[in-house]
C-alpha cells in the first residue's frame, strides 16, 4: 500500500537519504532500526512530507507522487490518510489532553463536536488516559503525553501509522507503559511503521525489520532473519552494540 | 491660576494624547503583523525591505523619526499631486505608528520562532492548513510568549507619545508648556508633578490589561504565572 523509492534527501552538503527504498503491505508493522544518524526518522518524515527530499517518488494506494513534483493536493492526501507519533511528543501545549485529540477531527476532518469526543473519549480509555482528559500537558508524565500523542494519531483513524522513537526520550520507568499501548495499537491491525532502539519490542511486535545504515535500507527481513541470522557484518555488530547497550 | 484650573486644562489635551497612542497602538500592530509574516517567510527584496524599515525604527531615536514624519510626509503628498493636507497630529500619528510597528515586529518574531519546531510538524502531519495551523497552535503559544514584550512596547510607546510636541501637536506635555509659559512660569512643578501622574496612570491601566491577557493565556501554558496575585504583580512591575 506504500511505496517508496530511490528516496535521496541532503541537508546542507551532507547526503542523509541515499537512495532507499521500502515497501510495506496492508497490515504490516515494520519496526525501523539502526545507528544514530543514519536517517530513520527522515525517512518517516519524508512519507508526510515534513522532510523534503530532493528526488524520489512515493504510491499510497493511488495516491503517487514524485517528490521533485510535489504537489500541494497528493501532499494532504498523505497527510489525511497518515498520522505520527514523535519523539519529543509534540503534544499541542495550548490545549488540553482532550481537545489535542478532538482539534483534528473537528479542524481538519469538520467532524461535529459531539462525533469528535466521542471519538476522542474511545481513543484515550484505550490508551488509559480518561481521568487526564481535562489536564494540560505542563501537568503531564512524559508517559502521559506520549499516551496522549498516540490518542490523538489514533483518532483520525489513520491507514499508516508512523511512530519514530516513542520512548526514547522517556524516562526508563515510563517506557513499560508506552510499549505496552504501542502493542495494543499494533496487534490491532492498523499498519505501523516504527522507528525503535527498543530491540526485544521490534522483534516481539513486528513481522518485518528494516535495517538502515548510512541512508541506505541496508537489511531487510523477518524479526528472526535480521536477529538470528544477520546478513552483514555491519549489521550484526549493530545488533550485538545495541544489546549490549540494554 | 491654580491647580484647579491647570488640572481640567491639562485634562482637555487628554483626549488627544490618548488618539494618537490608540492610532499609533492599532496601526503600529497591523504593520507589526505584516511585517513580521515577511520577515518569517523570506520573500526575496520584499522581506529586505522590511528589515530596512525594522531598523529604522528600532535605531533612530523617536524624535528623530517624528522629524522625519513631520517634514517628509508633506513631501510625499505633493509628490502624489495632492495639496499638503498634513496637521502635526496627522505627522505624529504616522511617525508615532511606524516606530511603533517596527519596534513591535521585533517582539513577534521572536515570540514567534520560539514556539518548538515540533508543534509546526505535528499540525503539519495532521493536515492543518498554514491558516489554522496559525489561528490554533502556534498563534496563541506566540502570544503567550510574546506578551510581556507587547506590554513593554506600548508602556515605551506612551512615553513616546510625549515627544510629539516638539513637531507642534498638542497634547498633555504642549499643553502642559503653554499654561506654562502664559502663567510667567509659576507652578512648574506642580504643572509637572500632575503629568507624572498622568502618564504612570495611562502605564497602570495598560499594564493591567495586558497583565490580564498574559494570565488568561497562561493558565495552562506554565505553571507558575497563574500563581502571582494580579494586585502584588502590579506594584512590583510598574
Ligand atoms: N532539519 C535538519 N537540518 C539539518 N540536519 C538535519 C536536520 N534534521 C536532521 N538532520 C541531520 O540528519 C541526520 C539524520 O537525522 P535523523 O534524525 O533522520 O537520524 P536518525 O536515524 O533518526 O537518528 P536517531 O537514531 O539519533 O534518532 C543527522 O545527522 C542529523 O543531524
Ligand atoms: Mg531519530
Amino acid at each position: 500500500m506504500l511505496e517508496l523509492k530511490d528516496i535521496k534527501l541532503s541537508y546542507g552538503s551532507a547526503q542523509i537519504l541515499n537512495g532507499v527504498n521500502l515497501s510495506v503491505k496492508r497490515g504490516d508493522v515494520v519496526s525501523i532500526i539502526g545507528p544514530s544518524g543514519t536517517g530513520k526518522t527522515t525517512l518517516l518524515k519524508c512519507i508526510n512530507y515534513l522532510a523534503r527530499p530532493a528526488s524520489g517518488t512515493i504510491a499510497f494506494d493511488q495516491i503517487r507522487m514524485d517528490y521533485q513534483r510535489a504537489d500541494k493536493a497528493a501532499v494532504q492526501a498523505i497527510r489525511l490518510r497518515t498520522a505520527m507519533v514523535f519523539q519529543q511528543f509534540n503534544v499541542f501545549k495550548n490545549m488540553t489532553v482532550i481537545q489535542n485529540v478532538m482539534d483534528p477531527l473537528v479542524v481538519v476532518q469538520r467532524k461535529s463536536r459531539e462525533e469528535a469526543h466521542a471519538i476522542a473519549l474511545q481513543e484515550l480509555e484505550r490508551v488509559g488516559l480518561s481521568d487526564k482528559r481535562e489536564h494540560y500537558p505542563s501537568q503531564l508524565s512524559g508517559g502521559q503525553l506520549q499516551r496522549t500523542g498516540i490518542a490523538r494519531a489514533l483518532a483520525v483513524r489513520p491507514d499508516v501509522i508512523l511512530f519514530d522513537e516513542p520512548t526514547s526520550s522517556l524516562d526508563p520507568e515510563l517506557v513499560g507503559e508506552v510499549l505496552k499501548v504501542i502493542k495494543d495499537v499494533t496487534s490491532s491491525g492498523i499498519t505501523s511503521l516504527l522507528v525503535t532502539h527498543e530491540m526485544q519490542f521490534a522483534k516481539n511486535i513486528s513481522n518485518r525489520i528494516v535495517f538502515m545504515d548510512r541512508g541506505v535500507v541496508a537489511a531487510d527481513g523477518s524479526p528472526t532473519e535480521i536477529f538470528d541470522t544477520p546478513s552483514s557484518p555491519r549489521l550484526a555488530q549493530f545488533l550485538s552494540s545495541e544489546l549490549a547497550f540494554q | 491660576m491654580d491647580l484647579s484650573t491647570m488640572i481640567p486644562e491639562l485634562f482637555s489635551a487628554l483626549p488627544l494624547t490618548l488618539v494618537i497612542t490608540f492610532t499609533a497602538m492599532s496601526v503600529g500592530f497591523c504593520l507589526a503583523l505584516i511585517a513580521t509574516t515577511l520577515r518569517v517567510r523570506r520573500v526575496p527584496v520584499i522581506s529586505q525591505f522590511v528589515d530596512l524599515y525594522v531598523s529604522y525604527a528600532r535605531s533612530v531615536p523617536v524624535v528623530l523619526q517624528l522629524f522625519v514624519a513631520f517634514y517628509g510626509l508633506p513631501l510625499l503628498v505633493i509628490l502624489f499631486g495632492f495639496q499638503d493636507f498634513i496637521t502635526a497630529t496627522m505627522a505624529a500619528m504616522v511617525g508615532l505608528s511606524l516606530y511603533h510597528g517596527g519596534y513591535l515586529s521585533e517582539v513577534m518574531r521572536p515570540a514567534y520562532l520560539a514556539v518548538e519546531r515540533g508543534q509546526h510538524d505535528a499540525a503539519d502531519s495532521l493536515g492543518y492548513s498554514f491558516r489554522q495551523k496559525m489561528f490554533r497552535i502556534v498563534g496563541p503559544q506566540a502570544i503567550h510568549i510574546g506578551l510581556p514584550g507587547y506590554g513593554n512596547s506600548i508602556i515605551y510607546l506612551i512615553h513616546n507619545v510625549a515627544l510629539v510636541m516638539y513637531i507642534g501637536a498638542a497634547d498633555v506635555m504642549a499643553t502642559a508648556h503653554l499654561i506654562m509659559e502664559r502663567d510667567y512660569n509659576q507652578f512648574q512643578f506642580e504643572t509637572y508633578l500632575v503629568l507624572a501622574v498622568i502618564y504612570s496612570l495611562m502605564c497602570l491601566i495598560a499594564w493591567l490589561i495586558i497583565r490580564f491577557f498574559e494570565l488568561r493565556f497562561a493558565v495552562h501554558l506554565s505553571k507558575e504565572a497563574t500563581s502571582i496575585p494580579l494586585k502584588t504583580a502590579a506594584f512590583a512591575s510598574v
